[in-house]
């Protein structure tokens, strides 16, 4: 295990950030810390980081005690989500720096920076100030200049963060292939259920100061621990009782699937090549189903159409749980 | 640009215009004249000195300002400007009150060169300070931790970060400083004694100039100053480029 987190807390005055907090990161995976906002994800980061202290806790290193170890000294690679470039060096100086701090010689650091801006594809760019970089290009400045320092951890906050959709998806892509060809410890945050479910090894989900799951994207997309997590994962909606993903939902024109409840749709709102459709049943719900164009319209639902859904056979629906 | 021409370039054009026609005698000899010359020194010596005392002490300041907290923090930040916002000659008064013959706190430095020094130091302080202070604080703290989490220590954060960062801001006011400082005149006469060859400096000995009518010699003083406030501006803003590329 490379990252251990032991019972960590903190708080803010009276404010608890983090409560109790359990996590081993194991050496070599890229794990996503997911969560909503205000959910406590900084603040774990920057404690493995060094950047804060815990209240109570400890943090374990690669077998490396670093609960007392200044951020300095913990050879752990930070990348910020609003890249924190140094303005006044060029991409090349950026990356160099780590590493002329560390004194190595002059040709071997010229060397590695022009491997390392290889690597996140910025060797024209070299002798550039970072203003004059796009926001994704000054983020894999930020990465190459972790990188450089042979961190035992990669820690990124929120990385493609303040970037269009766009190169996010491009740049989470490009991230997990260079996972692939580093293979350092890779811890990132992220409040896009999407991003990490493409892209981690596994996931810990964090609420409120608290882990609420931890898994593989699978696991926690098939088997969530708890209506937080299945709501986070992804949207859900309420056939019979049960809470189901809109996509395993079955919708037919005839009562032909056993114990569909019967109800009318409400609304039908086309998303790309997907339809979405509210059904008010007669039992009073209002389910969402999820389903592609030509499918929608082999049916053809409409407005007012009268219709039968139930929860798809095979798939893992959770009971309601009862309030209180 | 019209507006830069008319209210900066056409007066100094005329104290320019003023110095030559005295002709070139007149100029040379308000130089050469050894009582001018001591004056001139005195006063960029003592500039220089204040100024260099001000990129360190400014800076410090700024830095305690916007990254410390502690009770009384809003006052201080108040109190910076005082000396700026004083007519002169009140800060003068408040001096010579303090450093004078009758100092509460023991020191006399009335009629001499450290009077001088003090009046300058005093009237120069907000410059820096206030050019520093909003870099600071505008200056973005992850930038710090990304140096930290690199395996800088706090020294070589400062000096390879926060300083090539600061470096502009620190010199700009460094050039207000020592511009403030070879033309002030209120502050330091009444401390001073204006002693000649010892506490009297260039404002005063063209006051003197002025006063028997000699506007001539006062003009070509006034354009020595000119120029070597001019100097002073390109040797800061060399001297900053390269720290700020350092880095
Ligand atoms: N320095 C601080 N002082 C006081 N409260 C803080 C501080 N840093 C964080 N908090 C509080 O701790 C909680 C957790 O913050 P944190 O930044 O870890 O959230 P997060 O999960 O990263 O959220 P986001 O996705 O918005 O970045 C928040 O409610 C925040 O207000
Ligand atoms: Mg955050």
């Amino acid at each position: 295990m490379s990252i251990e987190v032991r019972n960590v807390t903190k708080r803010f005055g009276d404010f608890v950030a983090l409560e109790d907090v359990t996590v081993s990161l194991p050496t070599g995976q890229l794990t996503a810390l997911l969560g909503p906002s205000g959910g406590g994800k900084s603040t774990l980061l920057r404690i493995i980081a060094g950047l804060d202290t815990a209240d109570e806790g400890t943090i374990d290193i690669e077998g490396t005690e670093a609960t007392n170890l200044p951020a300095r000294k913990r050879n752990v690679g930070f990348v910020f989500q609003h890249y924190a470039v140094f303005k006044h060096m060029t991409v090349a100086k950026n990356v160099a720096f780590g590493l002329e701090i560390r004194k190595r010689p002059k040709d071997e650091i010229e060397h590695r920076v022009d491997e390392l801006l290889r690597l996140v594809h910025l060797q024209q760019f070299a002798h550039r100030l970072p203003s004059q970089l796009s926001g994704g290009q000054r983020q894999r400045m930020a990465l190459a200049r972790a990188l450089a320092v042979e961190p035992k951890v990669l820690l990124l906050d929120e990385p493609f963060g303040a970037l269009d959709a766009k190169v996010r998806r491009e740049l989470r892509e490009w991230l997990r292939r260079l996972h692939d060809e580093v293979h350092v410890t890779t811890v990132f945050v992220t409040h896009d259920q999407e991003e990490a479910l493409e892209v981690s090894d596994e996931i810990v989900v964090i609420n409120e100061g608290r882990v609420e799951q931890i898994g593989s994207p699978d696991d926690l997309y098939d088997h969530p621990a708890n209506d937080f997590v299945m709501g986070f994962l992804g949207e859900v909606t309420t056939v019979n009782g049960q809470k189901v993903r809109p996509h395993d939902v079955d919708i037919s024109t005839t009562p032909i699937l056993a114990g569909a409840a019967q109800g009318t749709i409400s609304r039908v709102l086309r998303v790309g090549f997907q339809v979405r459709v509210n059904v008010l049943t007669d039992g009073g719900e209002d389910v969402t189903v999820e389903l592609t164009k030509s499918h929608a319209n082999a049916l053809g639902l409409g407005e007012g159409t009268t219709v039968w859904v139930t929860p798809t056979p095979g798939s893992i629906p959770r009971m309601v749980e009862k309030a209180g | 640009m019209l507006w830069f021409s008319l209210l900066v370039l056409i007066p100094l054009a005329a104290v320019v215009v003023k110095s030559a026609e005295g002709g070139w005698g007149t100029f040379a000899d308000a130089v050469t004249n050894r009582q001018t010359f001591a004056a001139l020194r005195l006063t960029v010596l003592t500039s220089v000195g204040v100024t260099a005392l001000n990129m360190v002490m400014g800076t410090i300041i700024a830095w305690v300002l916007v990254r410390d907290r502690f009770p009384g923090k809003a006052i201080l930040d108040l109190v910076i400007d005082i000396p700026f916002a004083l007519p002169t000659i009140v800060a003068g008064l408040v001096l010579l009150a303090l450093y004078g013959p009758t100092s509460p706190i023991g020191v006399h430095a009335a009629n001499t060169r450290l009077a001088v020094f003090l009046a300058i130091a005093f009237v120069t302080l907000p410059f820096i300070v206030r050019t520093v202070q909003p870099v600071l604080e505008e200056m973005e703290r992850d930038v710090e931790e990304a140096a930290a989490s690199l395996g800088a220590s706090r020294f070589t954060t400062f000096r390879r970060i926060i300083l090539p960062t600061l470096a502009p801001a620190i010199f700009a006011g460094a050039a207000l400083s020592f511009a403030r400082g070879i033309s002030e005149y209120g502050s330091l006469v009444l401390l001073s004694g204006n002693l000649p060859y010892r506490t009297e400096v260039t404002s005063v000995r063209m006051l003197t100039y002025l006063e028997g009518g000699d506007t001539a010699s006062a003009a070509a003083v006034a354009t020595i100053l000119l120029v070597v406030a001019l100097l002073a501006i390109v040797t800061l803003d060399v001297i900053q480029r390269r720290v700020a590329r350092r880095g």
